[in-house]
């Protein structure tokens, strides 16, 4: 591939200081949340996430060298790759709390599901650019894309892992919303989907029914499930105004905050931080948000609006659902808070993510018909 | 290749203008949805939230302040503190209460111990305040809590400072219990003084004076993890123990008169007539205030409150008991003050006395023949004050008992105090509607029909006659002092009244009640003693309403619960009275044979402890 030196002046700087500044707050963030009271000695949390961090840039830098469209090409490739992985999990996976998400790959583990959220927004494109139309998608077109998200919903629902899984159900309508669905198809499927909702019910397992009442109820059983949300809103909340300060957060120091350095990693900035803070992070995260809609609208190729619009749904979704959780909007489920939650192939995947994104960006003015 | 090529080439982003537009507003709504979350958690509840969390970190383990001791008059320790170890758990601190519990079970093991796993409602609302698994444990069981402590996260050792009442049951009505407090106490409790789970004194002293003796308790202000592990300490305060109290009471009488009562229902009271101190206040059968440290057992509890014996009546001071021949020195003083008799005046005893169609019986069937009022107190002849009822009247009766501080309580610094009654005609106009009977003047005049007094009445009207007329207010407490020694309060002495009567007149009486005692005839030969110094009057109560049915049959052979109330009353030594002393004996029969031998205890244990303390002082004296 020959360089063009356009693509270094086309270079979204302006996006890559969001991200950034962002994973800077999270790798700051995770320092007090490793941090030990006891021992006042900072854990090891914070230099493993540091390490992700940085082989996140590798990837990043991959992801901006690559053409996209050279990238959507293998799209299927990684699409079965990812479903190996999904499959050997079953066999080879982690079993940590109940749950087989993990694995191990010498010496560190690795969670395929993350992985498998980008994958689908890949292999979406690929399958909307190919099969493009020009009017809107009806069921006997969706057939088939749905089918490509259905095998690794099941095989991720299976794990057991209801947040990840619901990710790639969502991520799979908000593409299909967003190139055309007909009203008719929307309305059957919305009416069917209310029909068999309370069947579902059935299918969760207990502790995904416990976390739903909770959510309803959060005070029935304050020392049960409702422990979570509860002592999560408390230290949201008694961060007040202006926070209680580095390293004071005596929710999370204390440890009343349970995984508070995955899921819960946003009541540990918010109890330090304040409502200050908190808002300082939502308008980053709404910028990389609307940053990643601008280039998605920017692009001059459809492979590039979809690609990008996907990622971008990507990181809305999670930091939505995630807070949600955290302030108590939302039932708890599994789902990281994009470069602040700890976890290796989230921020790998998600790095990979945007340097897809910046791709897209630089390519915008030299795309070549 | 070339296909997709194609395909992007045909690209018309113009077709997403529109939903890009939406989009950015559908993702910037939902943000300040989150956003607007967060205002109201951090800033509209910020204050409350961060109070939660504070309660979540900062575990106050308190440190109860030790009791205040009591001592006796000789400064004695008769109530003291020991510690007692409570095992309890912060349920907040743990996911799952029933874990631990387990897991302290498991620690238990072979000795099979059950703990508390429910956890109440009111009680999860409150996660981290602990909650009682066992009390007052053993050092052995305390030692294994110690030991696997790292196995047992939220369960916590208290060492609670309990009371030790040295006397036990012995003392139990003066100094009285401690137990939690109650509701009402912590609803009347504006000044915030009490904690649900305080202990304070509920009757006798203990309650009495329990502002005095509580002190205060401190804590200790520690920060916790999420585990219950202790982070650093954050603030200390000492608890301040609470104030001594030194009691008028002499433990050696007590317990003189504590055993002289035993296998006996009734109560004795010893009082020192000069200033009013009361130096042994005995209730039989008694409770066992030790039992109330540690909140007493249902069983316990029923026990003691279902038993007819009534232990937790203070008899000395709630008994009300008809006075029975012991009143008659306030008929002698009443016909005496008045003018209406002298010493010398005599009437014939044959045994009975009529008014109208009633005939009055005296205790002696026979008569007692001719008699003035010296050998009439003597006798206890009936007749006597038969005839000197008629003469005084009711009313002036009345006076004359009121006086001597009978019919109200004598104000002693306990709770519940009874007051007695002393009828007049008023009195019975107005609770009954019925005029007075002049028949009844003369029950009145021998102590029966409605006369009731309580043991500490009578004997404080005693004490009054022994100092030439003053009466007391009883003294209980003589002072309480700080833990230097400082005195707070003295409790001195109080008069409440002078019994308007010569002193020429009570040396007439209290002459008759040494003859009781130490001459031939009289009815309380129990305290003839070598020294000759007891002035006594013996006093049988008839149980109110059962005089006709079980007529002329004996005592012993009537049901317990109708027999009389045997009664006495003595102070000595005559001349210059230092002690004096009431019994009751509920349903023994005769003053004299049933009462008058427990007092006969009492007064040679006082002499006793006398001149033993004597012999003490005198020994320190040659030895500086």
């Amino acid at each position: 591939m020959k360089f063009d030196r356009r693509l270094l002046f086309n270079f979204d700087w302006s996006f890559l200081l969001i991200v950034l500044v962002i994973c800077a707050i999270g790798l700051l963030n995770m320092y007090s949340a490793g941090f030990n009271v006891l021992s006042a000695k900072a854990g090891s949390f914070y230099i493993r996430q540091s390490l992700w961090f940085l082989i996140g840039l590798v990837f990043m830098g991959l992801g901006f060298s690559l053409d996209y469209r050279d990238v959507i090409r293998y799209a299927y490739v990684v699409y079965g790759v990812s479903i190996v992985l999904l499959v050997a999990v079953f066999f080879a996976g982690e079993v940590t709390r109940g749950t087989q998400r993990w694995l191990a790959l010498g010496g560190f583990t690795f969670q395929p599901s993350e992985l498998m959220k980008l994958t689908i927004v890949l292999v979406m494109t690929r399958y909307f650019t190919v099969h493009e139309r020009e009017g809107k998608y009806g069921f006997k077109d969706l057939a088939a894309p749905f089918l490509l998200v259905l095998v690794p919903f099941m095989l991720i629902l299976k794990q057991p892992d209801l947040g990840t899984a619901l990710i790639l159900l969502i991520l799979f309508v908000s593409i299909i919303l967003f190139i055309g669905v007909q009203w008719k198809t929307i309305f059957i499927t919305a009416a069917a989907g209310t029909l068999l909702m309370p069947f579902s019910w059935f299918f969760l397992k207990d502790y995904q029914k416990e976390r739903l009442l909770t959510f309803i109820d959060p005070q029935g059983d304050p020392l049960g499930s409702g422990y979570h949300i509860l002592q999560s809103i408390i230290a949201v909340g008694s961060g007040g105004f202006f926070g209680k300060g580095f390293l004071k957060g005596t929710q999370s120091q204390l440890r009343f905050l349970p995984e508070h350095q995955t899921d819960f990693i946003f009541s540990v900035f918010a109890e330090e931080w304040g409502f200050i803070g908190s808002l300082v992070l939502m308008i980053l995260f709404l910028a990389l948000v609307v940053w990643g809609l601008r280039i998605a609208k920017q692009s001059r190729d459809l492979v590039g609006t979809l690609l990008a619009y996907g990622i971008t749904m990507l990181i809305f979704w999670e930091v939505l659902i995630n807070i949600g959780m955290v302030v108590g909007f939302l039932p708890v489920v599994g789902i990281p808070l994009p470069f602040m939650s700890y976890g290796g192939s989230s921020m790998v995947v998600l790095m990979a993510g945007m340097g897809l994104l910046m791709s897209i960006s630089m390519r915008r003015f030299i795309l070549q018909p | 290749m070339s296909e997709n090529r194609h395909k992007f080439s045909r690209y018309d982003s113009a077709k997403f203008r529109n939903t890009f537009g939406i989009l950015i507003w559908v993702v910037t709504i939902s943000m300040s949805f989150l956003v607007a979350r967060m205002w109201y958690l951090q800033v509209i509840k910020g204050n409350e939230l961060r109070h939660q969390s504070e309660n979540n970190r900062i575990r106050i383990h308190e440190s109860k302040a030790i009791r205040g001791i009591i001592k006796d008059m000789w400064g004695d320790v008769i109530v003291e503190n020991q510690p007692s170890f409570d095992i309890s758990i912060v349920p907040g601190a743990v996911r799952n209460v029933g874990d631990v519990v387990s897991a302290l079970e498991a620690v238990y093991g072979s000795r099979g111990m059950e703990f508390k796993r429910d956890i109440s409602a009111s009680e999860k609302s409150r996660p981290f305040i602990p909650l009682k698994l066992a009390k007052n444990v053993s050092w052995q069981e305390l030692a294994l809590v110690e030991t696997h402590s790292l196995n047992l996260p939220g369960v916590v050792v208290d060492v609670v400072p309990v009371r030790k009442y040295l006397g036990g049951e012995m003392t139990a009505h003066i100094l009285g219990y401690v137990g939690e407090v109650s509701q009402e106490d912590l609803r009347g409790d504006k000044a915030g003084l009490f904690k649900p789970g305080d202990r304070v004194g509920k009757s006798g002293i203990e309650k009495y004076l329990d502002s005095y003796l509580r002190g205060e308790n401190g804590g200790e202000y520690i920060e916790v993890n999420a585990i219950g592990r202790k982070v650093k300490t954050l603030k200390k305060v000492d608890p301040v123990p609470g104030n001594n109290v030194i009691l008028t009471i002499d433990a050696g009488l007590q317990k003189a008169a504590w055993e002289a009562m035993q296998g006996k229902t009734g109560s004795v009271v010893a009082m020192d007539p000069r200033d009013g101190s009361v130096r042994a206040m005995v209730s039989s059968p008694a409770f066992d205030p030790n039992l109330f440290n540690k909140g007493i057992s249902i069983e316990d509890w029923k026990k003691l409150s279902s038993d007819p014996l009534r232990p937790m009546e203070n008899k000395a001071i709630q008994g009300q008991y008809p006075a029975g021949s012991t009143y008659k020195i306030i008929t002698a003083a009443a016909a005496l003050g008045e003018g209406l008799i002298t010493p010398e005046t005599t009437f014939n005893c044959s045994g009975s006395f009529h008014l109208g169609n009633h005939e009055f019986k005296c205790w002696q069937k026979k008569g007692h023949g001719r008699m003035n009022l010296h050998r009439a107190i003597v006798q206890s002849c009936d007749v006597y004050f038969y005839n000197l009822g008629k003469l005084v009247g009711v009313d002036k009766l009345a006076e004359y008992a009121r006086a001597f501080g009978l019919g109200v309580p004598t104000g002693i610094t306990l709770p519940s105090e009874k007051g007695g009654l002393i009828p007049t005609k008023e009195w019975k106009l107005k609770r009954t509607g019925q005029p007075w009977q002049p028949g009844e003047t003369i029950s009145i005049s021998i102590g029966q029909g409605f006369v009731s007094v309580t043991p500490l009445q009578l004997l404080n009207a005693y004490c009054a006659l022994a100092n030439g007329g003053t009466v007391h207010v009883p003294r209980l407490i003589q002072r309480v002092e700080a833990l230097d020694g400082q005195v707070l309060q003295e409790f001195g002495l109080q008069i409440r009244a002078v019994v308007p009567l010569s002193k020429e007149c009570m040396d007439i009486i209290k002459k008759g009640l040494w003859g009781v005692c130490n001459e031939s005839g009289g009815t309380g030969w129990a305290l003839r003693r070598p020294e000759a110094d007891v002035a006594g009057k013996t006093g049988t109560a008839q149980v109110i309403g059962q005089r006709g049915r079980w007529e002329g049959v004996k005592s012993y052979s009537m049901p317990w619960k109708w027999r009389d109330h045997a009664l006495f009353v003595c102070f000595a030594p005559v001349q210059n009275p230092e002690i004096a002393v009431a019994v009751v004996v509920e349903h023994a029969g005769h003053g004299g044979s049933a009462a008058a031998p427990v007092a006969r205890k009492v007064i040679d244990a006082y002499f006793r402890i006398k001149a033993a303390h004597q012999k003490k002082i005198k020994g320190e004296k040659s030895e500086v």
